[in-house]
Parts: C-alpha cells; structure tokens; sequence
C-alpha cells in the first residue's frame, strides 16, 4: 500500500461525505446555535446584542408551550418505556414457546413498515369521538368507558402513547429476541433440571444478563421520543390547544409558523442538548463493552 | 462471559442445595403453559392487527355505514368509491388532484434519493474500512455524533443551502437532504461490513496493481449484494415513510405522499370523509408493506443494523 495513487485516491473519495459532515452538519449546527444567539424573526440576523445574548432562551424558558413541551416529553417517554417491557414479554413468550413463531414476529413487526403518518391516521380515526371506538363500546353496553382520548388535553398524550407503543413494540421485540437467542442454551436446561420457577429464573437471571440489550433499547427510545413529530401532527396537530406540544412539533411550529428563527434556533439548540445528555451514556457504554470483550479476548 | 459464569454459579448453588433429581418431560404434547403463551400472544396479535382491519374496512365503505357508527362491522356494500376518490381527487390544501400526485413525487424523490445516499455512504464505507486513512477513527466517530442530531438543529440551514443551490422546494431538494441525513448512518453499516474482509484479500489486491476503484468495481462491489440489499430495503422504507423531510423542502408543488395524507387528514373544510381517508392511508401504506411481507427479514436487519450501528 505504499503506491503514490493508492495513498490519494481514498481520501479523494472521501471528500463528498468529509464535505457534507463539515458543511451540512457541523457547519449547520455552529450556523443555528449563533443564530439562537441574535434577534433574527423572520430573516436571519447576524448582530449580536452582547448586553442580552442568551435572550431568546430566556424567553424559551418564560414560555407556557415550552414549558407543555418539556413535561410532555417525559410523559411520553416514560409511556413509551412500556414498549420495552411489552417487547420484552411478547419475546421472552416467543423464545420460550417456538410455534407461530414467525408469524407472531410478522405480525408484531408490521407496524414499523408504514409511516407514522399512517400510523396516526389509524389511531385518530380509532379515537374519533363521533364513530370511533368509544361509539362501538357505548353501543354495546360499556357506556362507562370514555375512549376519546384525543379530544380532551388531559388524556390526548396517552393517546398518542398507545398509538407509540402500538408502533414500536414489534422493534425492541427483534432486539430483546436477539438478546434473547445469545443467552446459553445451558441455561435453560441447568434451570429446568434445577426446577428453578421461571419468574425468578427471568428476573434474577435472564434480565441481569441481558443489560446491555435493555440499556440500549432504553437509549434509543429516548432518542426516538425527542424526535417525535410525525405522530404527533397526524394525530393531534399539537392540540386540542397546546396540550401535545413536544420539543419537535414546538421548533417547528416555532419557525413555519410563528416564524420566529432566533427563537426557534434556541428550541432547537435545547433538543441538541437533551440529545447529547441521553447520548454520552451510550458513547460511555459502548466505549466500556468495548474495552470489556477485549479484555475477556473474545 | 462474566455474566454467564456468575449465573452458573448461582445455578450451581442452587443444584447444590435441591437435592432431589428433577428430571424433565419429554415435551412432545402441547403443555397447559404453551396453550396460555399461545393464547396470551393471539390476544396480543389481535391488538396489533385491530388498527389495520379498521382502516381496510372503513376503506370500502359507504359515509352512510361510517355514520351508523358500526366501527368494526364489515361493510354493508363493498365499494372502491373511496379508493377511487382518495387517489384522484382527495385535497392536500388546495389542490385536490387526489394522492396520485403525492404517489409520483414520492417515486421520483425515491429514485435520486437511493443512488446518492448509497453511492455516496458505500464509497466513504469503503475508503474508511479497508484503506489506510490516518484520520479515518476521528472521522467515524463524528458520524457516529451526526447520526443522533436531531433534524431541527440542521432544518434551517439546510433550507438556506437548498435555496443556494436553486433545489428548494423540488424533488431534487428533498433527495439531497435524504441523502445527507442517511449519509452517516449508512456510512456506519457499510463501515462495518467491509471492515470484516480479510487484509489478506485487499494486500493481494493491492500486489496484483489494483488501484482504490478497480478494486471497489471488481472485488468489493460484488461482495456486498447481501449488505446492499439490506440497506436498500432500510432506505426505501424510510425514504417512502419519510413526513418531516418532504414537507419541510418538498415546497409546493414536490410534496411526497405521506405530506398529501397528513393535508387530507388534519385540513379538512366540511365533513370528513373518513373512508377517503383510510384509503389514503392504505395506499400510502401498501408499498412498504409489500416489501415487508416479501423481505420482512432484511428489513429487519436493516432496521435493527440501523439503530445499532448507527
């Protein structure tokens, strides 16, 4: 490999993706986080007022919809935590009992094909107060279950979980499965041949083990949480009112309609930072499993 | 392995402990615990398919039956009226040419979107993986940090670049920003598949006068259908399911499908007509799905190589 032409032409061919890293994320970011800075509205702006440079996040944080946004976004990550737990029953159900498997995994998959924007629309329509769901119930007798959760602001959030949870599962189902299927097979039987009850073997076992596997699931479903805007604007629009803002749908709304940049830029930069804190405990993670296998010398 | 060993352990002290032998079954019969996890997992199969027969259902419907408020019932008389209504002349703002329009944008954002993003992540794959390039660990782990950013920090910028380079607000735009935005996680899976070809291949490659191209053309390309494959079912899912993207550069006249159904849903003048709308879902939901029931298992390969690696 010591060839002039061999030493040149890689990094020739990195140049478009070195490019883009540099132009359109790097720069981007550096581009936004300074216009969070200044007092651009509808145009950017590129003057600094020094005497108050943090004022657009001053105003973020003085703001009721940020505010709805923020408490929003633990809510819905904290519902959809149920996702890893349902994943994980409908897995650890699958492993154990072989038949249908592959249909069972179809058929929970499915969701994670169609847009989310499909996916709300399904919902929205299940949750329609005139003829959706709570129609069918109260014709069958059940009139005391209120299921038109997405007209009101108190519940129109656990709508849009269950509609969250209903998409995901099937996912951190193929990764607890996977999870699942790299545990020793001696396991099982040692555990059968020991008579050890199947919840203990679960929890003080199987669950122990595969750490690593729910650590990242929970990292990733935390990412996908503050990312959550499709679903958002196919099933509520952010309504009714504010009362399922998150931090995407805000910034958004923030720019395309509000058309406020430096405020707008300020939101955005905040998702930055939220995704970092959620981020460093997977690059600390992976960073640490690495240096773990080398040292059992896999 | 040291989780393993600790619960052998345990195991073992457990063994140690009960002293009776317990010998299991020979499991032939269905057991009562297989018959509960069966059944627990067809309720569950239910849930997951309720939403999908509504929407079918609702779909060849009459707005009479809809209005009855018989949600789960079949319909009384099928008819293709909302399909028909849904493709060619269902409003997305104030065009109601139906989803048709929306449908050919997106295959035409498709295209581009599948040649740059690949073509451009396969060759950084590839230069990274198997090439001596002294900074190659620096750069693979700021595309790690890129693949996580969230899309609203880079939004506005990347309308500004776009309206640079007179592609904002046609199909062009959006494949640009599908390719950017895939790039480094694409870049990532590529990485890690040629990083497992052998030295040995590329030193003989290099011996034989091969040069950074011929050798991808040759020896690397051919090499890769199966991680190819997975990453094209990966990126015409995400691209086909794609909102934010398209309606954020797609401009007027280039708004992808998911962008009419969102319009058709959440802008409605009148009374909605929830059958037109559950056949927009449907057709706006068919391709992939398609894909999904043919190739289920290299999507999710894709998927989870996706998030992982990404």
């Amino acid at each position: 490999m010591a060839f002039r032409w061999s030493r040149w032409s890689p990094q020739l061919a990195l140049l478009p993706a070195v490019t883009v890293t540099a132009v359109a994320f790097v720069g981007a970011i550096i581009w936004t986080i300074y216009l969070s800075l200044t007092r651009s509205r509808r145009l950017p702006e590129y003057g600094i007022d020094w005497s108050e440079p943090l004022r657009q996040y001053t105003r973020l944080f003085a703001d009721d919809a940020w505010a709805i946004s923020l408490k929003n976004l633990i809510i819905l990550g904290l519902g959809s935590a149920l996702a890893i737990v349902f994943g994980f029953i409908l897995a650890a159900m699958i492993d154990k009992e072989k038949r249908g498997e592959s249909l069972f995994r179809t058929v929970f998959l499915y969701p994670l094909a169609v847009s989310l924007i499909v996916t709300g629309t399904a919902w929205r329509w299940l949750f329609n107060p005139e003829f959706g769901v709570e129609h069918a119930l109260h014709s069958i007798g059940l009139t005391w279950i209120n299921f038109s959760w997405l007209s009101t602001g108190e519940t129109a959030m656990y709508g849009v979980i269950l509609a969250a949870v209903w998409q995901s599962s099937g996912f951190y189902m193929a990764l607890m499965l996977a999870g699942l299927k790299s545990i020793n097979s001696e396991i099982w039987s040692a555990a059968r041949l020991d008579g050890v009850n199947l919840f203990r073997l679960y929890t003080e076992i199987i669950i122990p083990m595969m750490k690593f596997t729910f650590v990242t699931c929970a990292i990733l479903l935390s990412l996908g949480v503050i990312k959550a805007y499709d679903v958002i604007v196919a099933m509520t629009n952010g309504g009714p009112g504010q009362s399922t803002y998150v931090p995407a749908y805000f910034t958004i709304q923030a720019l395309s309609a509000k058309g406020n940049l430096g405020f707008a830029s300020a939101a955005a930069v905040m998702m930055l930072v939220i995704t970092a804190v959620i981020f460093l405990p997977l690059v600390m993670l992976t960073a640490w499993q690495q240096r773990r296998t080398g040292r059992a010398a896999h | 392995m040291s989780d393993l060993t600790i619960a052998q352990k345990m195991l073992g002290g457990e063994v140690a402990v009960r002293s009776a032998p317990y010998f299991p079954r020979k499991k032939k019969r269905i057991t009562g615990r297989s018959i509960a996890i069966i059944i627990f997992l067809s309720i569950c199969a239910i849930f997951f398919c309720v939403p999908l027969y509504v929407v079918i259902i609702t779909s060849f419907k009459t707005m009479e039956q809809i209005r009855e408020g018989a949600m789960f019932s079949l319909p009384n008389v099928w008819t293709l009226e909302a399909w028909d209504h849904a493709w060619n002349s269902a409003c997305s703002g104030i065009n109601c040419n139906g989803l048709k329009v929306g449908f050919w944008n997106s295959v035409q954002i498709l295209f581009p979107s599948l040649i740059l993003s690949i073509g451009i992540s396969m060759i950084t794959g590839y230069a990274l993986a198997l090439w001596n390039v002294r900074w190659a660990g620096g750069f693979l782990f700021l595309l790690f940090i890129c693949a996580f950013v969230p899309f609203q920090i880079i939004m506005f910028p990347l309308i500004s670049m776009t309206a640079a380079i007179k592609v904002y607000g046609n199909v062009w735009g959006v494949a640009i920003v599908h390719a950017v935005l895939a790039m480094p996680v694409l870049t990532l899976i590529f990485r890690n598949y040629y990083k497992d070809i052998p030295q040995e291949i590329m030193s003989a490659a290099v011996m034989d006068s091969g040069s950074f191209w011929k050798i991808f053309v040759e020896i690397i390309l051919p090499m890769s259908g199966n991680i190819l494959i997975v990453v094209l079912i990966l990126q015409i899912t995400s691209i086909w399911n794609d909102y934010l993207i398209g309606v954020t550069f797609g401009g007027m006249g280039s708004q992808p499908m998911t962008v009419n159904l969102a319009n058709l849903i959440t802008i409605s003048t009148g009374t909605t007509r929830y059958n037109d709308n559950m056949a927009a879902a449907l057709q706006t939901a068919i391709p992939p799905l398609v894909i999904y029931f043919f190739v289920g298992k290299l999507f999710v390969q894709g998927i989870t190589a996706g998030a992982i690696k990404g």
